[in-house]
């Protein structure tokens, strides 16, 4: 698989801070993976998801070291808009990205800027409302719909420019659990049925550990861990420690390990801690 | 029920089939009638006019009740101003006299006349609010070629309008909640402590600008280089056809307005001198 994303000993200073942003950063992305991306506040999450995209440095003043390579090009070597093109960013306040007056012109808005015909733009507009449930808000004005809806109205906005790599950054922090469902249905299906580089930064990981593939930790600037889903979770100790706090039935298997009353690899989906259980009953003596 | 940004008015409502530049050329055009227009009763039956447009297109008539403190206050204002601050004339006529002040019936004259010549501009802005979405202002800009800059910026104006009362009602809110009181207090005291409420507004408007940009740029926008000269496709016209009455109207709001500048100019209609209402009251004040 070609690489997405590439960063390479990157650390990003704002100006007049006193400390990094982000210190010396290293991973990769290949194309078509699912990356989730946690951390406690201030931990550097945004600013990760700002240099991919090329919002950093392009929009705020500060100091750069190291790489940040999209598709093999360094974000600073695009032409301006260009990167917009191939990274989409749906940011964690719904409200603060809409640029038009009713959802359908929201919709579009990205589609009209990339230069694409009507008829490309009709049939886009199509799939996303289609994908995304929205068919019956085109009309409304976006600033007037449900938090859940605000949300799935800026993705649907991102996903109809069809970018090669997807960035949300915390879209559900802002709504409540269906709506925040709803959101990581649309998610599933993109994973499933479009394969797009997706990365997704979250708090909410019982919604993300059974969509991704690969987790980074972030924590006061540096990339505390990083490795592919289930082996990742198997750090509770140092993830706990970071405060990061696991779905129930995960930390309920950890602390069966802790107690010593389970041994092998944490369940991270509530399918395989069920599964588990059941295993584990059928093990123990019949009273 | 689509919102307006005034207001609401009913899916069913007839003006909804006419095209947005149809309605943003009669704002243009209607409000440039009393310019040329002194006689108060000709205004008064152009705002009769309006008032029975905005009848027609269903619009909430309990809305322009709203309206009524402002007419009022304004006029006053027009008076005042024109006794009070405006020169006299040897000419003139003195009609009464309070105190040391002096009342003169050319200023009242033209205070009624001015008067009456705003509110028609209002009412042409009224009904053009009432019955416009903010979309259909848009569409109107760019059907006549404007450029997707200026209409954009526009459209953002009219956004940040409604985005800064929502931030001016959650900061009041917040600042209440801390037990800021000002009910009661002098007036003085409330604008001294205006300032609680203005400068976290500043710091949230500076905070919402810059998300936005940040919106803007992720959406591929850009206003210079290779990127900002996309030719772009405008996907809302596509939503809009001007049809045979569009062009009707327009033609009819042209010429009504030829009419009238060549009655007033060549005929010398809608004077003051012609004025029924205003000679009337001209000797019922003698």
């Amino acid at each position: 698989m070609p690489l997405a994303v590439e960063i390479k000993d990157y650390t990003w200073q704002y100006l007049n801070t006193q400390q990094p942003a982000l210190k010396n950063i290293n991973f990769q992305v290949e194309e078509g993976t699912f990356l989730g991306v946690i951390g406690p506040n201030g931990s550097g999450k945004t600013t990760l998801a700002y240099s991919i995209d090329g919002l950093i440095p392009g929009q705020y003043n500060g100091i750069k070291q190291g790489q940040v390579h999209v598709f093999g090009k360094e974000v600073e070597e695009y032409a301006r808009g260009q990167l917009q093109r191939i990274v989409g960013v749906v940011f964690s306040d719904p409200e603060a990205q809409f640029t038009a007056m009713t959802v359908e012109d929201e919709l579009v808005f990205g589609m009209e800027n990339l230069g694409m015909d009507l008829p490309e733009i009709r049939e886009r507009l199509e799939w996303v409302t289609e994908l995304t449930g929205l068919r019956h808000l085109l009309l409304k004005p976006p600033y007037e719909i449900s938090g859940g809806q605000k949300q799935r109205v800026a993705l649907a906005a991102v996903l109809a420019m069809t970018p090669r790599v997807l960035i949300l950054d915390e879209p559900t922090s802002m709504l409540d659990p269906v709506s925040r469902r709803r959101v990581f249905d649309v998610l599933l299906k993109l994973k499933q049925e479009q394969r797009n580089t997706i990365i997704v930064i979250e708090h909410s990981l019982e919604n993300l550990i059974p969509l991704a593939d690969r987790m980074v930790l972030l924590s006061e600037g540096e990339m505390t861990l990083e490795g592919e889903t289930r082996a990742f979770f198997q750090n509770m100790d140092l993830l706990i420690g970071q405060g990061i706090y696991p779905p129930g039935a995960l930390r309920f298997f950890y602390e069966l390990k802790r107690s010593a009353r389970f041994e092998g690899q944490l369940p991270i989906s509530l399918e395989d801690a069920y599964l588990e259980l059941e295993r584990l009953s059928s093990q123990a003596p019949s009273v | 029920m689509n919102k307006t940004l005034l207001g609401y008015v009913p899916t069913q409502s007839p003006i909804y089939a006419v095209h947005p530049f149809v309605k943003l050329y009669f704002l243009l055009i209607v409000s440039l009638f009393p310019m040329f227009v002194a006689a108060p009763e000709w205004n008064i039956a152009l705002m009769l006019a309006i008032v029975l447009l905005m009848w027609l297109s269903r619009v909430d008539m309990r809305t322009l009740r709203i309206y009524v403190p402002i007419a009022v206050s304004m006029g006053s204002i027009i008076l005042i101003s024109y006794i009070l601050m405006s020169g006299t004339h040897p000419e003139f006529r003195l009609i009464a006299r309070f105190a040391f002040i002096k009342i003169y019936w050319e200023r009242v004259r033209d205070a009624i006349v001015v008067y009456f010549r705003i509110l028609p501009m209002i009412f042409t802005m009224v009904f053009f609010l009432s019955t416009s979405r903010e979309r259909d202002v848009i569409v109107a800009m760019r059907t006549i070629r404007l450029p997707f800059v200026v209409t954009y910026v526009f459209a953002m104006a009219l956004r940040s309008a409604g985005m800064v009362l929502e931030d001016f009602q959650i900061v009041r809110q917040a600042e209440h909640a801390r037990g800021f009181d000002p009910t009661g207090k002098s007036l003085g005291y409330r604008l001294r402590q205006y300032v609680m409420y203005m400068i976290p507004l500043f710091a949230l408007s500076l905070r919402r600008a810059e998300e936005f940009t940040n919106a803007l740029v992720a959406r591929g926008y850009a206003f210079t280089g290779e990127a900002s000269r996309v030719r772009r496709a405008d996907y809302i016209l596509t939503h809009y056809s001007f049809k045979y009455y569009d062009t009707l109207f327009t033609a009819l709001i042209s010429a009504s307005f030829i009419i009238l500048l060549v009655l007033r100019y060549g005929y010398q209609f809608f004077s003051i001198e012609q004025s029924w209402l205003i000679n009337w009251l001209s000797t019922a004040l003698r």
